[in-house]
Order: C-alpha cells, then structure tokens, then sequence
C-alpha cells in the first residue's frame, strides 16, 4: 500500500536506515535475528532444504540460548528456567516432520503444566498464559502456532471453571486434554481425506501448490481407493516442494507432471481442480498459504477451475488481512543461482493471502464448508 | 486439449515415442537438407541460442555445438557447394553478436546471399533467395521471428522484380539496396519503440518486466537516460534466470530493481502500474507469444486492471492463429531442478506460451503504437 506513491524513493531510504523488525518487547534471546520466519524454516528443514542461514541460526541457538538466559531475566526467576523449557521443549517437538506445529505447541504447554509447581489453579493458568506468550512471540509469523496456544489456553479457562477439590486431578485432567489434542490433530487429517474423496472423480487431473502434509494425505488415501487421477505440481520456488511431493507421489504410482510455477497458467487448461493447503485460516474465509497460492487461484478463478482448501480446525485464526502486505512479515532467504547486484532487493515474503472469493470450498475436520461459513465456525471454537 | 478426456492414461503410452520436429508452416524444407538441418533433440535452438548469449551454456547445447561443427564439412549440396553453407554461416556470424536478434540476423544473411550471387536472370536470384530462406528456417522451425522475419524479407524485396528492368544488374543492386534498407530498419526498429514508448513511464510508476527482452531492456535504458524516476519489479524467470541478468544491468543504470520469483508477481501486482514483456512473435489474433509465465502475468495484471505493453519489432508479425496453448510448435528446452527429478515423472518443458489479445493493452513497434485489434490490418499491410 504504501509503495503507490512516488515517495517510494524516501521510503526506500528511510526503510533501509531501520531494518523492519517486530517488537521487542520480549528481549533477546527468544527473538529470531533476521525476521527469518521460523515456521518456513522448520517446513524447510523437514524437507531437508538446508539453507545456510538456517545452519547458522541452528548454531546461535545452540551456542546462545545457555548463555544469554542469565543475563537477560524475565518477569520472575521461576518463570526462567520454565520460559526455556518452554522453547526447548516446543523446538523438540518441532523437528517431527509428521508433527503439525500447533500439536507441537500444545504438547510443549502439556510439558509445562508436568513440570510446574504451582498449588492452585490460578497459578497455573498464570504459568501456562506466560509460557504461550513466550512461544507465541518466539516466532510472531506462524499462525497455527498463535492458534494451537490460544485454543490450549482457552480450554484451560474454561475447564478451570469446573469446581475440584482436588488440583491434581484438575492437573492431570488438562494433561490429559493435551495428549488428546494430538491425536485429535492426526485424526483430522484422515477425517480430511475421507472427506475429500468424493471430489476426486476418475480421470480427473489435480494441481498441486506447496507440500502439505493434508493434502498429501488427501491424495494418498484417493491412491489406496485405487482412483485413476494425475497430478501436475508447481515447482515451488525455492522450497522446491515441487520435486519432494513428485517423489512421494511417484513412490503412489500417481502419474505426476512437474511445472515450473510460470506455468501454471499455460497447463490450467487440462487441469480440473486445484488443492493447496493452508499456514492459516482467517476471518473473512480467505487462507494465507504459500507464496504463490494467490496467483494460482487468480488463475483457476478466471478459468473457472474450483480451488479446494484442505485445513485443519485449529489453524482457524483471528485475522483480518485487508490486502498482502497486511500480515507479519514472514522473510525467508531465496538463492538464485547466480549473483545478485548488491542494490538489487529481493521480494522474499514466504507466502501471501488468498482472499475468499477466488476459494471454492474448504475441507476441514468439523466438514466441508464454503468461505463464508468460516466465520460462523470461528465464533462457535474461540466461543 | 486431448488431456480431457481420461485417455491420458493411453495417450501417456504413445507419447513415450520419441517427438519428431513438424515442418514449419510454410513449404517444408527440400529433404536433402532436412536431415543436417534440424535439431537432433527436439531442443529450441531459439532459446538455447538466447541462453547462450546469457551465458548459460547447457551441457545440450554444447553438445547440439559441438555436433553441429562436427557435421558440416559433410554436408552435400545440389546447388554449387559454397553458396548454402555460406548462408548458414553467414547467419551463425550474425547470430553470435548478443545485440543482434535472430531475425535481423538472418536478414542480414539472405542480403549476403543477394550480394554473392552468380545468377543471371531474376527468377533465378528469387529461387536461390527462397532455397536459402527455406534454408535458414529449417534450421529451427520453433523460432517465430526466424520465420517471419525471413517471409516478410522474401516479400519485400520480390516486390521490386515486377517492375521491368533491362539491365538485370540494375535490378540486382535495387534488390540489393531494399534488402540492406530492411536490415536497417530492423537494426533501428528497437531505437523508434523506445522513444514512442517513454510517453508511458512516468516518473514514480513501477514496471513490472518478464524475461530478458532486448527491446523493453532498451526502452528502459531510455527511461533512465532522459532521468525518469521509476523502479522496476523483475520476475525471476526460472529456468532462464533472466530476471536476475535484467537486475544486475538495471543495477549498473542506477535504477531501483526489485527480484520477485515467479510466484511472487500476484503479491505484488498491487503496487504495480504496469507491465513490460517482449514478443518472441506476434500473432494474427493480436495476440503474442512470449517466454512462458507470460500468459500468466498477463492474466494476473488484467484481472487487476494493469495495463501491458508489448514491445516487438515489425518483422515479428507471424502468420500464425494459435487456438490454445498447445497449439503451437512444441519449443521444448532443459529444465534444472536443483534436486534429482525421479525418473517417472514428467516435466512441463515448453519454453513459452501464448497471450490471448484479450489481456494486452497495447504493442509498442516501429509501425507505431498498435492496439491488438489492428495487428491483422498491419499484417495484411505487410504481407501484400
């Protein structure tokens, strides 16, 4: 938005004398250092993309964390050791490339809750709310993160309302809920797949942006029902997502065509669907996904191809987006293969917003809903 | 068109034979010479010719090169041995000035052939002019500028020999004369698109370039030069990276550049005023055909209401209607993933698509400023 003016020269100036950068409220060690989207990093290390700065990220962490935690002290001296379990413990879990980043986040709280030793409930909704804040503003840019916390903490309180006498029972009964959250998470994927089968007709040919894990199982399951379909995947600069699902796929025996992402455009022709997947569902219905998913589904829409959306709930998220630039910025580094001039800049935004009317239908685990419904069903979870 | 049905699954088998080059539209080439002549993979010469100028040698190409050297002192002609070889030659002289484009080169050659020749009569030169133009098509019959540009050269320069001279070395030297006239024309063409072109960048606007075209890097060296204040969004342009080759020049013309990859473009269609591409042809329809993802930027920056501006010389127009994407020749080159592509799957290869009149805006070209709907009167002009 603020590029439409001819002051874009003042603000270039301007912006390159303050490097953008979230607040810092929170203080040192729990901020990442370059505005590189943790969240992209982790889907890149899943797919055994190594960036360099990922590696040296990698090391500042390992080399940093032990040292910096004493010098820098948050609100109470308890809270810090637990503050650092909290990450450890999320990180952890994290590296699990099956692991969806929310049940990540929900297991590290669950760790929290084990290891507090606090004797009323009050004190250990207090903990827990410290603890979400900390992962919450350890990586500002992941939204199923920011939801899988705050859907944790919102069962918290409300179970909390219920009277027990005894606090363990409360206790075990919330560590309970955590484990359950998981295996919740992994059953929406095959609720998401089994609701999807029947749009997936024989013969069909499907476009496939991004790798995500729902998606994947989407398609797998439509394999093990032995439907004839062809897949066309968009290269996915520069995760290279592309070629990685082109091989899960083949190992399916799903024929696949691999396209670069100018492409796309060129082969919609043949194509009779589209499904991505999503980082984050938002408000008005629209998703923010990988970047690339805007343009796709600008395409389809002016072709008439239906675009599916396949979302867990918990990626259901308080956002608004009123155009690209309106979400945190999640940076992450892009090689090309030669050398770029030094004043050259780099658009590196990890993904963009896809408004809900270029969206046909969303499946997810509470069913397949159209964007509009969307809201409702945010009101009825953030209740 | 024929992936509707669910048939691929037998189309798939019969695609597995190996694809053979169709002749180009016009007459096809004389067959003793269709042999040595076209491309052993179907590989585009055309764009294996601009990666080389880029510097990106692909190890294909240096083969196709190296195959090429190899083959030519084989080569059997029915007309005296030097004259063929020497239109080839003379092209490939040409071709390797990376200023110099495709068809302008090969104009430049058909000229030469004028020069050299031994006839004696007009009917005669025209029929060694169109052995030779035949010639050079055929040596990649993906390039749309090759083509056209040889026709129209065909054309303009027959039309003197209506006219009746007595002394057919008069005729000649006029013969001589248009078709050196023609080459300058081509030569100057991407100067005449350039200044029409600066009356639409205005100072503070953002262009929005795909691929690494000759004639829009021109016209944005004017801009800068007559000290336009703008900045230019390059898309990647995978796999040719001409994106980033178009960055580092406008780097060295101190203009603001902005890399997107070519996922990127729909995020940043916002901020964009309007967009540049080139034309590796022009269709009847009004219509272009450029490097791939074009179509696709084309139909982002319309549905967003941008304006694209086309910039392609004159000898580009092509008798051609393409009705879909596929209905073009198949101008297939190597793509680079990063990581090994298992050996079951395929790969979207073409080179370049096709841009329905509907999503541009106007065609900057030495004829003028066009709308896409006048591109068929001009051509009917042209090609009379």
């Amino acid at each position: 938005m603020w590029r439409r003016s001819a002051s874009f020269i003042l603000d270039e100036r301007r912006s390159s004398n303050s490097p953008p950068m979230a607040d810092t409220t929170r203080g040192g060690p729990f901020q990442n250092p370059d505005a590189i989207s943790a969240y992209y990093q982790t889907r890149a290390a899943h797919h055994g993309v190594i960036t360099s700065d990922w590696l040296a990220q990698a090391q500042a962490a390992v080399g940093g964390v032990s040292g910096e935690e004493q010098t820098v002290s948050p609100a109470a001296e308890s809270g810090a050791d637990k503050t650092f379990n909290v990450i450890e413990e999320f990180n952890g879990w994290r590296k699990q490339p099956d692991l969806a980043e929310a049940v990540a986040a929900i297991r590290a709280l669950a760790a929290v809750i084990r290891a507090s030793e606090a004797t009323t409930m009050m004190e250990l909704e207090i903990e827990l709310k410290k603890a979400s804040d900390t992962l919450k503003s350890w990586d500002k840019t992941s939204i199923s993160l920011t939801a899988g916390c705050d859907l944790f903490i919102r069962y918290v309180t409300r179970t909390s309302a219920l009277e027990y006498e005894d606090f363990n029972s409360a206790k075990s009964r919330l560590l309970e809920r955590a484990e359950k959250f998981g295996e919740i998470s992994c059953k929406a994927r095959k609720i998401i797949a089994m609701l999807s089968q029947d749009f997936i007709f024989d013969g069909c040919t499907i476009l496939v942006h991004g790798l995500s894990r729902v998606v994947l199982e989407i398609l797998k399951t439509a394999a093990q029902n032995n439907k004839l379909f062809r897949v066309l995947c968009t290269e996915g600069r520069p995760d290279g997502t592309g070629v990685l699902l082109a091989n899960e796929l083949s190992k399916l025996d799903i024929p696949v065509k691999l396209l670069l992402d100018s492409a796309v455009a060129y082969s919609m022709d043949e194509v009779d669907m589209v499904f991505v997947g999503a980082d984050g569902v938002v408000e008005s219905g629209g998703v923010i996904n990988m970047m690339g998913t805007y343009q796709i589904a600008l395409v389809a829409h002016s072709m008439n191809k239906p675009v599916y959306v396949a979302a867990e709930s918990y990626k259901f998220a308080r956002l608004y987006p009123l155009d690209q630039k309106d979400m945190a910025p999640a940076l992450r580094p892009i090689e090309f293969g030669i050398k770029i001039a030094a004043k050259v800049e780099v658009e590196r935004s990890a993904r963009d917003y896809t408004p809900p009317q270029y969206l046909t239908l969303l499946f997810t685990d509470l069913g397949v809903l159209s964007p509009s419904v969307v809201s409702d069903e945010l009101i009825q979870l953030y209740l």
